[in-house]
């Protein structure tokens, strides 16, 4: 028993240690062009927590990435590679716009839920590919999602500037050009803010947030993965498929058949990762909808070793530290990249230490069977 | 004329392709899956913008290949000393390679996404041919480079199909076990895969930086890592099968260029075709392919 709860210690401590880690290393970068890292993190701090819109801001930067490293995590609990996330979320994102621009008139009760649909169809074409792929030819999903991401690349751009261009937009003022984008959504696709429920709880929110229903949506999305995965059968199948394949089969579970079943359903979660910035904020997809989601949800979920609750706080923690690099840049003149190099060095040591802490935890295993 | 032009804009747009992926096959053969080839080629295309800017070409082309081979050590102490899951650390790399690179930039250069204009290296005529029209486009203004990828494909056939070291990097790719029994130092040789293929990648950013633009831009590779993956997949992990995999791909370019609007296919569908061909490939729709068989697995001593 004394064992178990020394495991358990490890693993929770893991994370923590690689957030130090990374941040001493970071450290080392600020003080190289002659900065004090004390102040820069304690900046990093106050712009972000001092006032409530900015906490706001860290809650809508978190969402996509709840949705984002859910997928990621529904993958790696079966011993899949999600990593066509990216291509996933821009093809659901892509079709949210299309039912959201080219419908007019429903009411939002029935159009929003239809977007959102959309979204998740879109995400789980995407990665119906790849396991199909997999699972009938062979095909390693690694190298197939890459290869996906970019003909999703290719096809988005098509979309949006051949096909389905706005062509009747006015010009913006101040802008000498129009921009190449999707028309307009719809204003029933659009996703409500949270101000209106929050000043019930007398939280005043100024107009130039984002935060809308998505943030509750991915929160309660986690819960339900969690029960999903640690509660019903099929969750059990995935974990046994991802732990042990071999073993899985002799106890005849179909490996092919729950490959597809998670692998769809991480397409599904992966198609809702674009929304709440086209429904809750852009209202219209271009060229420059955020990229790059699908590779910092594999960050949010390694952090979180694929705990769906995990996944939401270190996802917060991400949101965090894009708004924070945002205050250092503005505020000491520290690059913001700085951050993104810390996220990097956060990846490589939660991968490290945890692979420590499983060999140490096999040799303690051994050690007491002999 | 207009023929050979093409064939000249190929072979200049697979370069950066051909240089990395022979990489690739370094990097696979010894049976570690190197996704960090882009962050390598990122980081190349920086340091060589340094390298070039403040000391001349041939420094700009050294750096770049030290970076790459920097990030690359990172790789295989991550992935073979220390076993993690390789497309992670491949995946980090890449974020790493982005992040330092814009860092760097605006530190060096006071901007985030450019550096100072940068001068190549002289470029060379093939005397005697060039003289004749037909393939003056082909056979003019070659940079140095461009020869160095080219002649690094049979270097590289002969030194993996032919020497002592080739053999060994294939046997720990193929069954690191059994290389591991008969003395080979299995450790050592992934390092060696890996750092290669990262210096190669380098290389290949020097290229775009100091050859193809003449400055640094940020998401100057435009994903070729991942092209120069899918070459080596099409190329069935072998320099020579690389070579026309990287024209194929070169050419794609080269002609999703030349399509503006208005022509009969769109550019987005011909840019997509190393990527549709890979996976042609891989399903086996178009020849079988034969992955190293330890290519990906990471090896331990005590399970083996």
């Amino acid at each position: 028993m004394k064992k178990d709860y020394k495991i358990l210690a490890l693993k929770i401590l893991a994370p923590f240690v690689a957030i130090i880690l990374a941040a001493f290393i970071s450290s080392l970068i600020i003080l190289a062009i002659d900065k004090d890292p004390l102040q820069v993190f304690y900046t990093m701090f106050k712009f972000s927590f001092k006032r409530i819109d900015s906490i706001a801001m860290i809650l809508f930067n978190a969402t996509p990435l709840i949705f984002s490293a859910l997928a990621v995590s529904i993958g790696f609990k079966m011993g899949l590679f999600n990593i066509g996330i990216e291509g996933q979320y821009l093809i659901g994102t892509f079709m949210a716009a299309l039912v959201g621009f080219s419908i007019k008139g429903l009411p939002a009760v029935i159009h929003l839920p239809l977007v959102i649909l959309a979204g998740i169809v879109g995400g789980m074409i995407w990665s119906f590919i790849p396991i199909f792929l997999k699972v009938k030819r062979g095909v390693h999903e690694v190298i197939s999602t890459i290869m996906l991401n970019y003909v999703a690349y290719s096809l988005i751009h098509f979309l949006i500037a051949d096909v389905f261009r706005d062509r009747q937009q006015s010009l913006v003022e101040g802008l000498g050009s129009v921009l190449v984008r999707t028309p307009k959504l719809a204003a029933s696709a659009v996703i409500p803010k949270m101000h209106g429920f929050l000043a019930f709880f007398g939280v005043q929110l100024p107009k130039h947030v984002y935060l809308n229903w998505f943030f509750p949506i991915s929160v309660v999305l986690a819960a339900g993965i969690y029960y999903l995965i640690m509660r019903t059968p099929f969750g059990y199948e995935l974990r046994a498929v991802g732990h042990n394949p071999e073993a899985s089969c002799i106890a005849g579970i179909n490996q092919g058949r729950i490959y597809f079943k998670g692998f769809l359903l991480s397409g599904a979660v992966a198609g809702l990762v674009g929304l709440s910035d086209l429904l809750g904020y852009f209202r219209y997809m271009d060229m420059d909808f955020p990229r790059g989601y699908g590779f910092d949800g594999i960050a949010v979920a390694l952090i979180a070793q694929n705990n769906p609750f995990g996944i939401i706080a270190s996802a917060i923690l991400f949101g965090f530290l894009k708004r924070g690099s945002e205050g250092i840049q503005a505020l000491l003149k520290v690059p913001m990249d700085t951050i993104v190099i810390l996220q990097s060095l956060m990846i490589i040591f939660i991968v490290v230490i945890t692979k420590i802490i499983n060999d140490y935890v096999k040799r303690l295993e051994k050690r007491e069977v002999a | 004329m207009l023929v050979a032009e093409l064939f000249a804009s190929s072979l200049r747009m697979a370069v950066p392709i051909l240089l990395t992926a022979i990489g690739a096959v370094y990097t696979e053969r010894s049976g570690i899956v190197n996704i960090g080839l882009e962050g390598m080629m990122i980081v190349g295309s920086f340091w060589a913008s340094v390298g070039a800017y403040f000391y001349g070409p041939i420094m700009g082309l050294i750096y770049a290949m030290m970076a790459g081979a920097f990030l690359a050590l990172i790789h295989s102490v991550a992935t073979v000393t220390f076993r993690v899951n390789q497309v992670v650390s491949g995946v980090a790399l890449n974020i790493l390679a982005y992040g330092s690179s814009r860092f760097l930039s605006l530190i060096i250069f006071n901007k985030a996404t450019t550096s100072h204009h940068v001068s190549g290296f002289k470029t060379v005529d093939i005397p005697g041919l060039s003289e004749i029209a037909f393939l003056q486009p082909l056979m003019t203004d070659i940079s140095p480079i461009l020869i160095m990828a080219l002649i690094l494909v049979p270097v590289s056939k002969y030194i993996i199909d032919k020497t002592v070291f080739g053999l060994r990097l294939r046997s720990v790719g193929e069954n690191p076990l059994a290389a591991d029994t008969l003395g080979i130092n299995v450790f050592a040789m992934r390092y060696a895969g890996v750092i290669i293929s990262g210096m190669l990648a380098g290389a290949a950013g020097a290229y775009l930086t100091m050859e193809h633009t003449g400055m640094y831009v940020e998401g100057m590779t435009q994903g070729k890592g991942y092209i120069a993956m899918a070459a080596m997949i099409f190329g069935n992990w072998t320099p020579t099968g690389t070579l026309w995999a990287s024209l194929l791909f070169g050419f794609a370019e080269a002609l999703s260029l030349r399509a503006g609007e208005g022509s009969i296919i769109p550019y987005q569908f011909i840019k997509m075709i190393p990527y549709v061909l890979t996976l042609a490939v891989l399903t086996g729709i178009v020849k079988k392919s034969t992955p190293p068989a330890a290519s990906g697995v990471p090896y331990d001593r005590s399970t083996g």
